[in-house]
Protein backbone atom coordinates (compact mmCIF):
# COMPACT_ATOMS: atom_id res chain seq x y z
CA UNK A 1 0.00 0.00 0.00
CA UNK A 2 1.23 3.76 -0.59
CA UNK A 3 0.60 6.51 1.32
CA UNK A 4 -2.10 9.27 0.49
CA UNK A 5 -3.33 12.68 2.21
CA UNK A 6 -5.29 15.23 1.84
CA UNK A 7 -6.53 18.75 3.27
CA UNK A 8 -10.10 19.51 3.63
CA UNK A 9 -9.69 23.39 4.28
CA UNK A 10 -11.54 25.46 6.72
CA UNK A 11 -13.74 22.79 7.72
CA UNK A 12 -13.90 22.36 11.64
CA UNK A 13 -14.95 19.38 13.70
CA UNK A 14 -14.17 18.04 17.39
CA UNK A 15 -11.24 15.85 18.20
CA UNK A 16 -13.78 12.58 19.05
CA UNK A 17 -15.60 13.63 15.82
CA UNK A 18 -12.34 12.93 13.96
CA UNK A 19 -11.58 9.98 16.15
CA UNK A 20 -14.74 8.42 15.10
CA UNK A 21 -14.10 9.35 10.99
CA UNK A 22 -10.69 7.79 11.60
CA UNK A 23 -11.75 4.61 13.10
CA UNK A 24 -15.03 4.83 9.52
CA UNK A 25 -12.32 5.58 7.25
CA UNK A 26 -9.76 2.72 8.44
CA UNK A 27 -12.43 -0.33 8.22
CA UNK A 28 -12.87 0.94 4.21
CA UNK A 29 -11.71 -1.57 1.74
CA UNK A 30 -8.79 -1.17 0.31
CA UNK A 31 -7.25 1.54 3.11
CA UNK A 32 -4.84 0.63 5.58
CA UNK A 33 -3.27 2.28 8.36
CA UNK A 34 -4.36 5.82 9.29
CA UNK A 35 -5.79 9.21 10.84
CA UNK A 36 -7.59 12.15 10.63
CA UNK A 37 -7.33 15.51 12.90
CA UNK A 38 -7.05 18.98 12.56
CA UNK A 39 -3.79 20.95 11.55
CA UNK A 40 -2.69 21.86 15.02
CA UNK A 41 0.43 21.44 16.31
CA UNK A 42 -0.53 18.60 18.53
CA UNK A 43 -1.93 16.89 15.88
CA UNK A 44 0.84 16.97 13.41
CA UNK A 45 3.30 15.44 15.81
CA UNK A 46 1.04 12.60 16.24
CA UNK A 47 0.63 12.35 12.47
CA UNK A 48 4.65 11.74 12.89
CA UNK A 49 4.25 9.07 16.00
CA UNK A 50 2.19 7.02 14.03
CA UNK A 51 4.03 6.91 11.20
CA UNK A 52 1.64 8.53 8.87
CA UNK A 53 4.20 12.05 8.60
CA UNK A 54 3.24 13.36 5.01
CA UNK A 55 4.58 16.47 3.77
CA UNK A 56 1.07 18.09 2.56
CA UNK A 57 0.22 17.75 6.44
CA UNK A 58 2.66 20.71 6.83
CA UNK A 59 0.85 23.07 4.75
CA UNK A 60 -2.66 22.23 6.83
CA UNK A 61 -3.76 25.08 9.41
CA UNK A 62 -5.83 25.17 12.55
CA UNK A 63 -8.76 24.98 10.72
CA UNK A 64 -7.95 22.79 8.16
CA UNK A 65 -8.87 18.90 8.29
CA UNK A 66 -5.37 16.15 8.12
CA UNK A 67 -6.58 13.14 6.34
CA UNK A 68 -3.50 10.52 5.90
CA UNK A 69 -3.85 7.14 5.24
CA UNK A 70 -1.88 4.25 3.31
CA UNK A 71 -4.56 2.92 0.96
CA UNK A 72 -4.29 0.37 -2.32
CA UNK A 73 -4.75 3.34 -4.78
CA UNK A 74 -5.25 6.75 -5.01
CA UNK A 75 -8.64 5.94 -6.12
CA UNK A 76 -9.82 4.04 -3.07
CA UNK A 77 -8.09 7.12 -0.73
CA UNK A 78 -10.23 9.41 -2.14
CA UNK A 79 -13.68 7.43 -2.64
CA UNK A 80 -12.90 5.82 1.10
CA UNK A 81 -12.27 9.66 2.49
CA UNK A 82 -15.33 10.90 0.56
CA UNK A 83 -17.50 8.10 1.87
CA UNK A 84 -16.60 8.81 5.74
CA UNK A 85 -17.35 12.58 4.99
CA UNK A 86 -20.83 11.78 4.15
CA UNK A 87 -21.32 9.28 6.58
CA UNK A 88 -20.13 11.93 9.44
CA UNK A 89 -22.78 14.61 7.82
CA UNK A 90 -25.60 12.19 7.64
CA UNK A 91 -24.91 11.20 11.44
CA UNK A 92 -24.68 15.29 12.39
CA UNK A 93 -27.90 16.36 10.36
CA UNK A 94 -29.83 13.28 12.27
CA UNK A 95 -28.85 14.65 15.57
CA UNK A 96 -31.98 16.58 16.62
CA UNK A 97 -29.97 18.87 18.52
CA UNK A 98 -30.47 22.89 18.25
CA UNK A 99 -27.35 24.11 16.56
CA UNK A 100 -25.85 27.38 16.84
CA UNK A 101 -22.17 28.94 15.72
CA UNK A 102 -21.66 30.76 18.99
CA UNK A 103 -22.30 30.39 22.62
CA UNK A 104 -23.92 34.25 22.47
CA UNK A 105 -26.85 33.28 19.87
CA UNK A 106 -27.48 29.84 21.95
CA UNK A 107 -27.94 31.65 25.12
CA UNK A 108 -29.52 34.21 23.72
CA UNK A 109 -31.89 31.91 21.93
CA UNK A 110 -32.80 30.09 25.27
CA UNK A 111 -32.36 32.29 28.36
CA UNK A 112 -34.12 29.29 29.98
CA UNK A 113 -30.79 27.36 29.90
CA UNK A 114 -29.26 26.27 33.35
CA UNK A 115 -26.57 24.91 32.67
CA UNK A 116 -23.74 25.16 29.91
CA UNK A 117 -21.16 22.15 29.45
CA UNK A 118 -17.97 24.02 27.65
CA UNK A 119 -15.14 21.09 26.26
CA UNK A 120 -13.21 23.62 23.72
CA UNK A 121 -9.99 23.59 23.45
CA UNK A 122 -8.16 25.22 27.09
CA UNK A 123 -6.95 28.40 25.18
CA UNK A 124 -10.46 29.44 24.41
CA UNK A 125 -12.37 27.82 27.23
CA UNK A 126 -12.34 30.67 29.83
CA UNK A 127 -14.01 33.36 27.74
CA UNK A 128 -16.48 30.71 26.47
CA UNK A 129 -17.53 30.02 30.45
CA UNK A 130 -17.16 34.21 30.65
CA UNK A 131 -19.99 34.13 28.11
CA UNK A 132 -22.32 31.70 30.26
CA UNK A 133 -21.48 33.16 33.68
CA UNK A 134 -22.78 36.40 32.23
CA UNK A 135 -26.35 35.01 31.06
CA UNK A 136 -26.96 33.40 34.00
CA UNK A 137 -25.84 29.44 33.59
CA UNK A 138 -23.72 27.32 35.63
CA UNK A 139 -20.48 26.11 33.99
CA UNK A 140 -18.65 22.67 33.95
CA UNK A 141 -15.68 23.03 32.06
CA UNK A 142 -14.02 19.79 31.03
CA UNK A 143 -11.27 22.12 28.86
CA UNK A 144 -7.55 22.00 30.45
CA UNK A 145 -5.16 23.43 30.82
CA UNK A 146 -6.62 26.58 32.17
CA UNK A 147 -4.49 28.84 34.33
CA UNK A 148 -4.94 28.70 38.25
CA UNK A 149 -5.61 32.57 38.55
CA UNK A 150 -8.02 32.14 35.05
CA UNK A 151 -10.05 29.40 37.17
CA UNK A 152 -9.80 31.66 40.23
CA UNK A 153 -11.64 34.95 38.09
CA UNK A 154 -14.11 32.89 36.93
CA UNK A 155 -15.23 31.08 40.35
CA UNK A 156 -15.20 34.39 41.85
CA UNK A 157 -17.42 36.35 39.15
CA UNK A 158 -19.47 33.25 38.72
CA UNK A 159 -20.10 33.14 43.12
CA UNK A 160 -21.01 36.68 43.21
CA UNK A 161 -24.07 35.93 41.14
CA UNK A 162 -25.21 32.52 43.07
CA UNK A 163 -23.32 30.42 39.89
CA UNK A 164 -21.13 27.37 40.06
CA UNK A 165 -18.25 25.98 37.77
CA UNK A 166 -17.61 23.16 37.96
CA UNK A 167 -13.96 22.67 37.25
CA UNK A 168 -11.53 23.36 34.64
CA UNK A 169 -10.54 19.91 33.77
CA UNK A 170 -14.00 18.40 35.34
CA UNK A 171 -14.84 14.48 34.03
CA UNK A 172 -17.76 13.95 36.67
CA UNK A 173 -20.94 15.51 37.32
CA UNK A 174 -24.82 14.11 37.48
CA UNK A 175 -27.44 16.98 38.27
CA UNK A 176 -31.30 16.56 38.46
CA UNK A 177 -30.79 13.04 37.58
CA UNK A 178 -28.56 13.74 34.93
CA UNK A 179 -25.12 12.24 34.21
CA UNK A 180 -22.32 14.60 32.32
CA UNK A 181 -19.31 13.67 30.48
CA UNK A 182 -17.72 11.00 31.88
CA UNK A 183 -19.83 10.07 34.58
CA UNK A 184 -22.17 7.04 35.17
CA UNK A 185 -25.42 7.21 34.90
CA UNK A 186 -27.38 6.67 38.83
CA UNK A 187 -30.23 6.48 40.75
CA UNK A 188 -30.97 9.42 42.93
CA UNK A 189 -30.46 8.76 46.69
CA UNK A 190 -30.21 10.79 50.11
CA UNK A 191 -26.63 11.33 49.40
CA UNK A 192 -25.28 14.54 48.07
CA UNK A 193 -21.74 13.78 46.54
CA UNK A 194 -19.06 17.04 46.18
CA UNK A 195 -15.55 15.36 45.11
CA UNK A 196 -12.11 17.02 43.28
CA UNK A 197 -11.36 13.28 41.66
CA UNK A 198 -13.75 12.56 39.27
CA UNK A 199 -13.09 9.08 39.47
CA UNK A 200 -13.75 8.89 43.54
CA UNK A 201 -17.32 10.52 43.02
CA UNK A 202 -18.30 8.38 40.24
CA UNK A 203 -16.85 5.16 41.93
CA UNK A 204 -18.83 5.94 45.26
CA UNK A 205 -21.61 6.89 43.10
CA UNK A 206 -21.99 3.49 41.74
CA UNK A 207 -21.20 1.57 45.25
CA UNK A 208 -24.35 3.05 46.58
CA UNK A 209 -26.48 2.15 43.73
CA UNK A 210 -24.68 -1.26 43.57
CA UNK A 211 -26.17 -1.49 47.49
CA UNK A 212 -29.79 -0.17 46.28
CA UNK A 213 -29.27 3.74 47.10
CA UNK A 214 -28.08 6.35 45.45
CA UNK A 215 -26.92 10.28 44.92
CA UNK A 216 -29.28 13.50 45.07
CA UNK A 217 -26.27 15.06 43.12
CA UNK A 218 -23.15 14.64 42.10
CA UNK A 219 -20.19 18.04 42.11
CA UNK A 220 -17.08 17.77 40.22
CA UNK A 221 -14.70 20.89 41.28
CA UNK A 222 -11.97 19.93 39.15
CA UNK A 223 -8.60 19.11 40.51
CA UNK A 224 -7.30 22.66 40.79
CA UNK A 225 -10.02 23.71 43.15
CA UNK A 226 -8.47 22.23 46.42
CA UNK A 227 -5.17 23.93 44.90
CA UNK A 228 -3.90 27.84 45.43
CA UNK A 229 -5.09 30.52 44.42
CA UNK A 230 -8.61 28.86 43.96
CA UNK A 231 -8.96 27.51 47.45
CA UNK A 232 -12.19 25.33 47.74
CA UNK A 233 -14.27 27.51 46.15
CA UNK A 234 -16.64 25.49 44.46
CA UNK A 235 -16.40 22.50 46.89
CA UNK A 236 -17.20 24.98 49.67
CA UNK A 237 -20.13 26.49 47.80
CA UNK A 238 -21.59 22.90 46.75
CA UNK A 239 -21.40 21.86 50.46
CA UNK A 240 -23.25 25.42 51.02
CA UNK A 241 -25.94 23.92 48.29
CA UNK A 242 -26.14 20.39 49.46
CA UNK A 243 -26.75 21.53 52.91
CA UNK A 244 -29.73 23.39 51.74
CA UNK A 245 -30.96 20.75 49.53
CA UNK A 246 -33.80 19.04 51.01
CA UNK A 247 -33.05 16.01 48.87
CA UNK A 248 -29.54 15.59 50.36
CA UNK A 249 -29.62 14.03 53.76
CA UNK A 250 -25.73 13.22 53.85
CA UNK A 251 -23.03 14.73 52.43
CA UNK A 252 -20.10 12.71 51.10
CA UNK A 253 -16.50 15.02 49.88
CA UNK A 254 -13.79 12.97 48.02
CA UNK A 255 -10.73 14.41 47.34
CA UNK A 256 -7.03 13.94 47.22
CA UNK A 257 -5.84 15.76 50.66
CA UNK A 258 -5.57 19.65 50.08
CA UNK A 259 -2.54 21.84 51.38
CA UNK A 260 -3.00 22.85 55.35
CA UNK A 261 -4.51 25.94 55.08
CA UNK A 262 -7.11 24.69 52.76
CA UNK A 263 -8.04 21.21 54.59
CA UNK A 264 -8.26 23.72 57.86
CA UNK A 265 -10.83 26.05 55.39
CA UNK A 266 -12.92 22.50 54.31
CA UNK A 267 -12.85 21.20 57.79
CA UNK A 268 -14.07 24.60 59.45
CA UNK A 269 -17.06 24.36 56.99
CA UNK A 270 -17.71 21.01 57.81
CA UNK A 271 -17.82 21.36 61.09
CA UNK A 272 -20.13 24.02 60.33
CA UNK A 273 -22.74 22.12 58.66
CA UNK A 274 -25.75 20.81 59.82
CA UNK A 275 -25.49 17.65 57.79
CA UNK A 276 -23.84 14.72 58.82
CA UNK A 277 -20.67 14.75 56.25
CA UNK A 278 -18.36 11.69 55.10
CA UNK A 279 -14.96 12.92 54.30
CA UNK A 280 -12.19 11.11 52.41
CA UNK A 281 -9.27 13.51 52.00
CA UNK A 282 -6.67 10.83 50.70
CA UNK A 283 -3.72 10.47 52.89
CA UNK A 284 -5.27 12.56 55.47
CA UNK A 285 -4.83 11.54 59.05
CA UNK A 286 -8.46 10.23 60.83
CA UNK A 287 -7.81 12.86 63.74
CA UNK A 288 -7.59 15.82 61.88
CA UNK A 289 -10.42 14.89 59.66
CA UNK A 290 -12.58 13.86 62.91
CA UNK A 291 -11.77 16.63 64.59
CA UNK A 292 -14.41 18.54 62.20
CA UNK A 293 -16.95 16.11 63.45
CA UNK A 294 -17.14 14.47 59.91
CA UNK A 295 -17.05 10.68 59.67
CA UNK A 296 -13.93 9.46 58.11
CA UNK A 297 -13.10 7.11 55.25
CA UNK A 298 -9.56 6.19 54.85
CA UNK A 299 -10.17 4.47 50.61
CA UNK A 300 -13.01 5.13 48.13
CA UNK A 301 -14.78 1.89 49.11
CA UNK A 302 -14.74 3.44 52.39
CA UNK A 303 -16.57 6.43 51.86
CA UNK A 304 -19.75 4.07 50.09
CA UNK A 305 -19.29 1.74 53.41
CA UNK A 306 -19.77 4.38 56.08
CA UNK A 307 -22.25 6.00 54.39
CA UNK A 308 -24.45 3.06 53.77
CA UNK A 309 -24.31 2.25 57.23
CA UNK A 310 -25.78 5.38 57.72
CA UNK A 311 -29.04 4.28 56.31
CA UNK A 312 -29.05 0.45 57.22
CA UNK A 313 -27.57 -0.82 53.86
CA UNK A 314 -24.22 -2.79 53.22
CA UNK A 315 -22.05 -2.15 50.80
CA UNK A 316 -21.51 -5.02 47.86
CA UNK A 317 -17.79 -5.69 48.34
CA UNK A 318 -15.55 -8.99 48.25
CA UNK A 319 -14.32 -10.00 51.62
CA UNK A 320 -10.68 -10.25 52.55
CA UNK A 321 -11.31 -14.36 52.97
CA UNK A 322 -12.86 -14.15 49.68
CA UNK A 323 -10.04 -12.71 47.52
CA UNK A 324 -7.55 -15.08 50.28
CA UNK A 325 -9.38 -18.08 48.14
CA UNK A 326 -9.50 -16.11 44.61
CA UNK A 327 -5.50 -15.94 45.38
CA UNK A 328 -4.75 -19.37 46.42
CA UNK A 329 -6.24 -20.54 43.34
CA UNK A 330 -4.81 -18.51 40.99
CA UNK A 331 -1.45 -19.15 41.56
CA UNK A 332 -1.62 -22.97 41.36
CA UNK A 333 -0.14 -24.37 38.42
CA UNK A 334 2.52 -21.12 37.86
CA UNK A 335 5.70 -20.98 37.12
CA UNK A 336 8.41 -20.62 39.61
CA UNK A 337 9.50 -17.21 37.53
CA UNK A 338 6.37 -15.57 37.09
CA UNK A 339 6.58 -13.31 40.22
CA UNK A 340 5.45 -9.94 39.22
CA UNK A 341 2.35 -7.79 38.62
CA UNK A 342 1.68 -5.34 35.29
CA UNK A 343 -1.18 -2.77 35.69
CA UNK A 344 -2.39 -1.05 33.18
CA UNK A 345 -4.73 1.55 34.15
CA UNK A 346 -7.03 4.09 32.18
CA UNK A 347 -6.78 6.91 34.94
CA UNK A 348 -4.70 8.19 37.80
CA UNK A 349 -6.65 8.08 40.55
CA UNK A 350 -7.16 4.21 40.38
CA UNK A 351 -3.09 3.89 39.19
CA UNK A 352 -2.25 5.74 42.58
CA UNK A 353 -5.10 3.65 44.69
CA UNK A 354 -4.00 0.41 43.17
CA UNK A 355 -0.08 1.09 43.72
CA UNK A 356 -0.59 1.97 47.43
CA UNK A 357 -3.21 -1.12 47.74
CA UNK A 358 -0.83 -3.45 46.17
CA UNK A 359 2.27 -2.25 48.12
CA UNK A 360 0.85 -2.47 51.65
CA UNK A 361 1.05 -6.49 50.44
CA UNK A 362 3.36 -6.66 48.22
CA UNK A 363 6.17 -4.09 47.67
CA UNK A 364 7.44 -1.69 45.63
CA UNK A 365 5.96 -0.53 42.43
CA UNK A 366 7.49 1.28 39.25
CA UNK A 367 5.34 3.35 37.39
CA UNK A 368 5.38 6.56 34.76
CA UNK A 369 3.10 7.81 37.68
CA UNK A 370 4.68 6.71 40.91
CA UNK A 371 4.03 6.74 44.66
CA UNK A 372 7.81 8.17 44.81
CA UNK A 373 10.19 9.59 42.16
CA UNK A 374 12.55 6.99 42.87
CA UNK A 375 10.04 4.44 41.25
CA UNK A 376 9.77 6.55 38.19
CA UNK A 377 9.87 4.10 34.86
CA UNK A 378 12.70 5.15 32.71
CA UNK A 379 10.37 4.25 29.94
CA UNK A 380 6.84 4.01 30.56
CA UNK A 381 6.52 1.33 27.45
CA UNK A 382 8.91 -0.45 29.55
CA UNK A 383 7.86 -2.29 32.35
CA UNK A 384 10.46 -3.51 35.43
CA UNK A 385 9.55 -6.11 38.05
CA UNK A 386 5.95 -4.98 39.25
CA UNK A 387 4.67 -1.89 37.13
CA UNK A 388 1.71 0.02 37.08
CA UNK A 389 1.24 2.61 34.15
CA UNK A 390 -1.24 5.25 34.06
CA UNK A 391 -2.33 5.32 30.14
CA UNK A 392 -4.22 8.69 30.68
CA UNK A 393 -0.90 10.76 31.20
CA UNK A 394 -0.41 13.05 28.36
CA UNK A 395 2.37 10.92 26.81
CA UNK A 396 -0.34 8.60 25.90
CA UNK A 397 -3.28 11.01 25.28
CA UNK A 398 -1.36 14.25 23.46
CA UNK A 399 -3.46 14.91 20.13
CA UNK A 400 -5.78 11.68 21.60
CA UNK A 401 -8.92 11.07 23.34
CA UNK A 402 -8.76 10.17 27.44
CA UNK A 403 -8.06 6.06 26.84
CA UNK A 404 -11.71 5.72 28.32
CA UNK A 405 -13.38 7.28 25.62
CA UNK A 406 -11.00 5.75 23.26
CA UNK A 407 -9.58 2.33 25.65
CA UNK A 408 -7.72 0.95 22.50
CA UNK A 409 -4.17 2.65 23.99
CA UNK A 410 -4.12 -0.28 26.28
CA UNK A 411 -3.95 -3.39 23.63
CA UNK A 412 -0.82 -3.68 22.71
CA UNK A 413 0.48 -3.11 26.60
CA UNK A 414 -2.13 -6.29 27.56
CA UNK A 415 -0.01 -8.31 24.68
CA UNK A 416 3.24 -7.59 25.82
CA UNK A 417 3.44 -7.78 29.86
CA UNK A 418 0.98 -11.04 29.03
CA UNK A 419 4.47 -12.62 27.04
CA UNK A 420 6.50 -11.44 29.72
CA UNK A 421 7.84 -15.10 31.62
CA UNK A 422 8.23 -12.86 34.99
CA UNK A 423 4.59 -11.96 34.85
CA UNK A 424 2.14 -13.78 37.49
CA UNK A 425 -0.80 -11.14 36.99
CA UNK A 426 -2.33 -8.34 34.91
CA UNK A 427 -4.04 -5.63 36.88
CA UNK A 428 -6.83 -3.46 34.65
CA UNK A 429 -9.67 -1.16 35.29
CA UNK A 430 -13.15 -0.33 33.53
CA UNK A 431 -14.69 2.73 33.76
CA UNK A 432 -17.70 3.34 31.81
CA UNK A 433 -19.61 7.00 31.01
CA UNK A 434 -21.77 8.30 29.34
CA UNK A 435 -19.93 9.46 26.79
CA UNK A 436 -17.09 7.15 26.82
CA UNK A 437 -16.70 3.96 24.51
CA UNK A 438 -19.90 1.84 24.61
CA UNK A 439 -17.98 -1.68 24.80
CA UNK A 440 -14.83 -1.14 26.57
CA UNK A 441 -14.08 -4.84 27.76
CA UNK A 442 -14.97 -5.88 24.32
CA UNK A 443 -12.39 -3.32 22.59
CA UNK A 444 -9.00 -5.50 24.34
CA UNK A 445 -11.32 -9.11 25.58
CA UNK A 446 -9.48 -10.58 22.74
CA UNK A 447 -6.13 -9.31 23.70
CA UNK A 448 -6.50 -10.80 27.10
CA UNK A 449 -7.59 -14.30 25.86
CA UNK A 450 -5.08 -14.56 23.52
CA UNK A 451 -2.11 -13.17 25.98
CA UNK A 452 -3.56 -16.22 28.63
CA UNK A 453 -3.59 -18.71 25.35
CA UNK A 454 -0.18 -17.12 24.79
CA UNK A 455 1.10 -17.68 28.09
CA UNK A 456 -0.41 -21.65 28.54
CA UNK A 457 0.74 -22.47 25.40
CA UNK A 458 4.42 -22.15 27.11
CA UNK A 459 3.43 -23.74 30.06
CA UNK A 460 2.71 -20.64 32.47
CA UNK A 461 -0.61 -19.73 33.78
CA UNK A 462 -1.72 -16.16 33.67
CA UNK A 463 -3.85 -14.49 35.64
CA UNK A 464 -5.90 -11.55 34.89
CA UNK A 465 -7.75 -9.52 38.01
CA UNK A 466 -10.05 -6.47 36.85
CA UNK A 467 -12.66 -4.43 38.01
CA UNK A 468 -15.38 -2.18 36.74
CA UNK A 469 -16.71 1.40 38.09
CA UNK A 470 -19.97 2.13 36.49
CA UNK A 471 -23.85 1.50 37.55
CA UNK A 472 -26.63 -1.11 36.04
CA UNK A 473 -28.05 1.88 34.97
CA UNK A 474 -24.93 2.85 32.28
CA UNK A 475 -25.72 2.40 28.35
CA UNK A 476 -22.75 -0.21 28.72
CA UNK A 477 -24.44 -3.00 30.51
CA UNK A 478 -22.76 -3.59 33.52
CA UNK A 479 -23.86 -7.37 33.34
CA UNK A 480 -23.07 -8.14 30.03
CA UNK A 481 -19.27 -6.39 30.47
CA UNK A 482 -18.88 -8.59 33.35
CA UNK A 483 -19.71 -11.50 31.60
CA UNK A 484 -17.45 -11.34 29.02
CA UNK A 485 -14.74 -10.99 31.56
CA UNK A 486 -15.52 -13.67 33.69
CA UNK A 487 -16.20 -15.89 30.37
CA UNK A 488 -12.64 -15.40 29.49
CA UNK A 489 -11.50 -16.28 32.69
CA UNK A 490 -11.16 -12.91 34.35
CA UNK A 491 -11.18 -12.68 37.89
CA UNK A 492 -13.35 -9.73 38.28
CA UNK A 493 -14.04 -7.51 41.71
CA UNK A 494 -16.17 -4.95 43.24
CA UNK A 495 -13.89 -2.33 43.25
CA UNK A 496 -9.84 -1.21 41.56
CA UNK A 497 -9.07 -1.47 45.32
CA UNK A 498 -9.94 -4.90 45.94
CA UNK A 499 -8.63 -5.71 42.42
CA UNK A 500 -5.08 -4.51 43.83
CA UNK A 501 -5.61 -6.32 46.80
CA UNK A 502 -5.46 -9.50 45.00
CA UNK A 503 -3.24 -8.66 42.72
CA UNK A 504 -1.02 -8.11 45.52
CA UNK A 505 -2.10 -11.38 47.66
CA UNK A 506 -1.02 -13.36 44.21
CA UNK A 507 2.38 -12.00 43.85
CA UNK A 508 3.19 -12.43 47.70
CA UNK A 509 2.07 -15.95 47.39
CA UNK A 510 4.59 -16.19 44.05
CA UNK A 511 7.57 -14.71 46.44
CA UNK A 512 6.96 -17.29 49.89
CA UNK A 513 3.75 -16.64 51.04
CA UNK A 514 4.47 -13.12 52.65
CA UNK A 515 1.70 -10.68 52.89
CA UNK B 1 -19.58 33.73 53.78
CA UNK B 2 -21.95 31.35 53.00
CA UNK B 3 -23.22 31.12 48.75
CA UNK B 4 -26.62 32.14 48.09
CA UNK B 5 -27.80 28.75 46.95
CA UNK B 6 -31.30 29.52 45.33
CA UNK B 7 -29.97 29.32 41.45
CA UNK B 8 -27.91 26.22 42.61
CA UNK B 9 -31.62 24.52 44.23
CA UNK B 10 -33.15 25.74 41.47
CA UNK B 11 -30.69 23.54 39.01
CA UNK B 12 -30.98 20.04 41.52
CA UNK B 13 -35.07 20.89 41.25
CA UNK B 14 -35.07 21.28 37.40
CA UNK B 15 -37.94 18.75 35.86
CA UNK B 16 -36.11 19.21 32.47
CA UNK B 17 -32.91 20.31 32.23
CA UNK B 18 -31.45 22.82 29.21
CA UNK B 19 -28.39 22.63 28.60
CA UNK B 20 -25.90 24.74 26.43
CA UNK B 21 -23.28 22.25 25.09
CA UNK B 22 -20.23 24.03 23.32
CA UNK B 23 -18.00 21.93 21.79
CA UNK B 24 -17.61 18.14 21.45
CA UNK B 25 -20.90 17.25 20.30
CA UNK B 26 -20.71 13.39 21.45
CA UNK B 27 -21.06 14.91 24.96
CA UNK B 28 -24.52 16.91 23.91
CA UNK B 29 -25.51 13.14 22.23
CA UNK B 30 -25.18 11.77 25.96
CA UNK B 31 -27.06 14.49 27.47
CA UNK B 32 -29.74 13.95 25.33
CA UNK B 33 -30.04 10.56 25.63
CA UNK B 34 -31.38 11.30 29.28
CA UNK B 35 -34.23 13.49 28.39
CA UNK B 36 -32.64 16.91 28.99
CA UNK B 37 -33.00 19.10 26.15
CA UNK B 38 -29.49 19.98 24.52
CA UNK B 39 -28.54 23.32 22.43
CA UNK B 40 -25.42 22.19 20.96
CA UNK B 41 -22.52 25.01 19.77
CA UNK B 42 -20.60 23.84 16.84
CA UNK B 43 -17.63 25.71 17.87
CA UNK B 44 -14.45 26.50 16.40
CA UNK B 45 -11.83 29.42 17.16
CA UNK B 46 -13.06 32.49 16.10
CA UNK B 47 -10.86 34.47 13.45
CA UNK B 48 -9.60 31.41 12.30
CA UNK B 49 -8.14 31.29 15.39
CA UNK B 50 -5.56 34.50 14.88
CA UNK B 51 -5.09 35.96 17.90
CA UNK B 52 -4.62 39.50 17.04
CA UNK B 53 -7.93 39.30 15.12
CA UNK B 54 -9.32 36.93 18.11
CA UNK B 55 -8.52 40.25 20.61
CA UNK B 56 -10.00 43.17 17.97
CA UNK B 57 -13.09 40.74 17.76
CA UNK B 58 -13.75 40.59 22.08
CA UNK B 59 -12.70 44.59 22.21
CA UNK B 60 -15.83 44.52 19.70
CA UNK B 61 -17.89 42.22 22.42
CA UNK B 62 -18.25 39.77 19.88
Amino acid sequence: MKQYAQIRKNEYHDSLELLLATSILCEKDGIGKGNIAMGNAASKALFDSLGLSNPLAEQAGIMDVIIVAEAQSEEAFTEAVEATFEQMRGKKESNPSKHFDTTQDAVRAYPDAQLCVISVPGEYAKAEAMKALEAGLHVILFSSHISPEDELELKLFAQSRGLLVMGPDCGVVNLAGVAFLLGSVTDRGPFGLCGATGVGIQHVGALLQAAGSGASQIIGTGGGDLKQPVGGISMLMGIDALENDPATEYILLVSRKPNEEILAKILARIKDCSKVVVACFMGCERKVVESSGAIYAATLDEVAVKALELVGKKAMLQSESELDEMAAAAVVGMKPEQKYVRGLFTGGTYCEEAMNAFTALAGDVYSNAPLRESLRLKDSLVSCQNSCVDCGEDEFTAGKPHPTMEPSVRRPFITKEASDPEVCVLLLDFIFAVSAHMDPVGVVIEDIKQGMAAAAADGRKLAVVASICGTDSDFQSLGEQRAKLEEAGVLVCQTNYLAARLAGKIVALRNGGKQ
Amino acid sequence: MKTDTKKLQELFDAKELVVVNVGVSAFGEAIQKQGAQVIQVDWKPMAGGDDEMLKLLEMMGM
